[in-house]
């Protein structure tokens, strides 16, 4: 039996994650791109099954709690995985833990494309700069807006296009023969080590070396303390406490 | 009698020159809480959508901008220079850094203004500049672990036993309530930051509290950036070698020596490659994916 997606279905979740992964739906697409809840659910509506499509992203949400991108950088895209993984799951009538299997590694490869988009962007710099320049409000602002999200649609439409509707089956036994191998290996230490570059990148631009040692002590509370599972709000709680002291007494050793 | 023609003259002739300096670059209209309310949704509504390594948030930032500046500036030259001033490198977290800023921004911006318009001594761009960039890192190290870390996962986890019964509300639900709450509070911190930003500006030009400020936040920034660290960077090794039948675990080794030293090192090599070369991130990135790929080609990680 050979099931594919039609060509509207297809179409319609490739807008989809355009619409999200160009964050032209505005700042709150954060959670439609570091979970995959909403993605699951329009690719449900989509596909006229809409309970399974729920039962199967939520075991992909569980892989993917607590993800978050310090500085910009996301280790994987929880939105791109989902739309693969959930039509190749709802087809081939598999368990939420073989949709996993799938998910992980499109993932994956799913956060170079966003990387690539932020070098595609690299272009609209030239427009907005020369708009800028003339004071001119509305070019400047399709340079911004309008530039980018182009960029956006015309990179990850066709490719999630060609992805879901020529390539399901062929993901499907992609996955399967890569997931073992050197390959996933490679792509899931990337995926592990990339978290440091967007660290770094805030520690630079915050720019103080002498409040350095603040970021080695919750390094080393967060490592010798991991067992505990300390939530992140008593670190927020930690840090705005030590925050408070280290005001307070520089700011007496001033005055006297 | 000629004399003091000639001097009404003069008078005229000066009351002539104040004239026309008033109209080369006229007031500014007055901000309100709507003009607050455009550059807010400006900002949220651009955030992530023109994000390069070259200048990161920086466009979106400018784009929130764009209406309260026009109000601001109606002299064209210093409206241009307003939108390249905002197109420099910015980077930081959308609702605790961007609203603050955005408010902090306007306020600073509106006493430039109106110094200019009036001919008095104007907050200069560097010290708009400084502002900005010494406050986005700290509030953007305070705000990715709240916003997306804390307050996003709360809702999931809240709602995803809808979702796993096969209901779409646990997929509605999360999304609603982080849209809302990020939205709401976003706004409130630009309202704050424009409050703040007023008293900020007097306080930077007297170089008072807010330098205390801004290291307190450099600390939470920090220190959040430790935690997320610690919990996120996933290195660890997979060496394993032989000596004299007897099997040597590396990351067994490491763990003996000090836990958690992998990741630590690429995060201080990449922040020793910035401090060396500068914020290059394009290029950080390139190197720091070779060397992972290279490493765990051979399963040395």
């Amino acid at each position: 039996m050979h099931v594919t997606l039609s060509i509207w279905q297809a179409l319609l979740i490739a807008l989809w994650v355009a619409l999200v992964e160009s964050r032209i739906l505005g700042f709150s697409t954060l959670t439609m791109r570091f979970s995959p809840l909403m993605t699951g659910m329009m690719v449900g509506f989509i596909m006229g099954d809409i309970k399974q499509a729920m039962i199967v992203t939520a075991a992909i949400q569980l892989v993917y709690m607590g993800f978050v991108a310090p500085g910009g950088a996301l280790p994987a895209e929880p939105c791109i995985a989902t739309a693969i993984a959930v039509p190749v799951a709802l087809l081939g009538h598999m368990s939420p833990q073989g949709a996993i299997a799938i998910a992980v590694p499109v993932g994956l490869l799913g956060s170079y494309l966003y990387q690539f988009r932020f070098f595609l962007n690299t272009f609209a710099l030239k427009p907005m700069d020369k708009y800028a320049k003339e004071g001119n409000a509305r070019g400047l602002g399709f340079a911004i807006m309008g530039i980018p999200t182009l960029i956006s649609f015309a990179l990850f439409i066709p490719l999630m296009f060609i992805a879901l509707y020529f390539g399901a089956p062929v993901i499907s036994g992609l996955v399967a023969n890569i997931e073992h191998g050197t390959l996933i290996h490679v792509l899931n230490s990337v995926g592990g080590g990339l978290a440091a570059l967007g660290i770094a990148v805030i520690m630079q631009v915050i720019g103080k070396k002498q409040l350095l040692p603040f970021f080695f002590l919750a390094y080393f509370m967060s490592v010798a303390f991991a067992k505990l599972d300390i939530s992140m709000t008593i670190y927020a709680i930690f840090g705005a406490i030590f925050a408070i002291l280290y005001v307070t007494f520089t700011s007496k050793k001033s005055t006297n | 009698m000629s004399e003091e023609v000639a001097a009404n003259n003069v008078d005229v002739a000066e009351n002539e020159d104040v004239q026309a300096e008033e109209h080369r670059i006229p007031q500014p209209d007055k901000i309100t809480n709507k003009d607050l309310m455009k550059s807010w949704f400006g900002w949220w509504w651009a955030n992530e959508v023109p994000h390069t390594f070259d200048r990161m948030l920086a466009p979106a930032f400018c784009f929130g901008l764009i209406p309260t500046l026009k109000k601001l500036y109606k002299d064209k030259t210093e409206l241009a220079k307003a939108f390249q001033r905002h197109l420099l490198f910015f980077n930081t977290q959308a609702t605790w850094g961007g609203g603050t800023l955005t408010g902090v921004t306007i306020s600073l911006e509106e006493a430039r203004a109106k110094a200019l318009a009036n001919g008095e001594e104007p907050i200069s761009e560097d010290m708009i500049n400084n502002t900005k960039v010494g406050l986005m890192g700290p509030l953007a190290g305070i705000g990715d672990s709240i916003d997306s870390g804390t307050v996003q996962y709360i809702f999931i986890a809240i709602f995803l036993p809808f979702a796993q019964k096969g209901n779409f509300m646990g997929a509605l639900l999360p999304f609603l309530c982080f849209a809302i709450a990020t939205f709401t509070y976003g706004y409130y911190f630009t309202k704050m930051g424009y409050s703040l930003g007023r008293a900020a500006a007097k306080e930077i030009m007297t170089g008072g509290r807010m330098a205390g400020i801004i290291d307190g936040l450099g600390v939470l920034g920090l220190y959040m950036m430790g935690i997320l660290a610690g919990q996120y960077i996933k290195i660890q090794s997979y060496l394993k070698f032989t000596i004299s039948k007897k099997v040597f675990d590396v990351q067994d080794i490491l763990n003996t020596i000090l836990p958690g030293i992998l990741p630590l090192f690429a995060v201080l090599m990449l922040y020793w490659y910035f401090q060396k070369k500068g914020l290059k991130i394009t290029r950080g990135l390139v190197y720091l994916t070779i060397a992972l790929v290279v490493l765990s080609i051979f399963y040395v990680i």
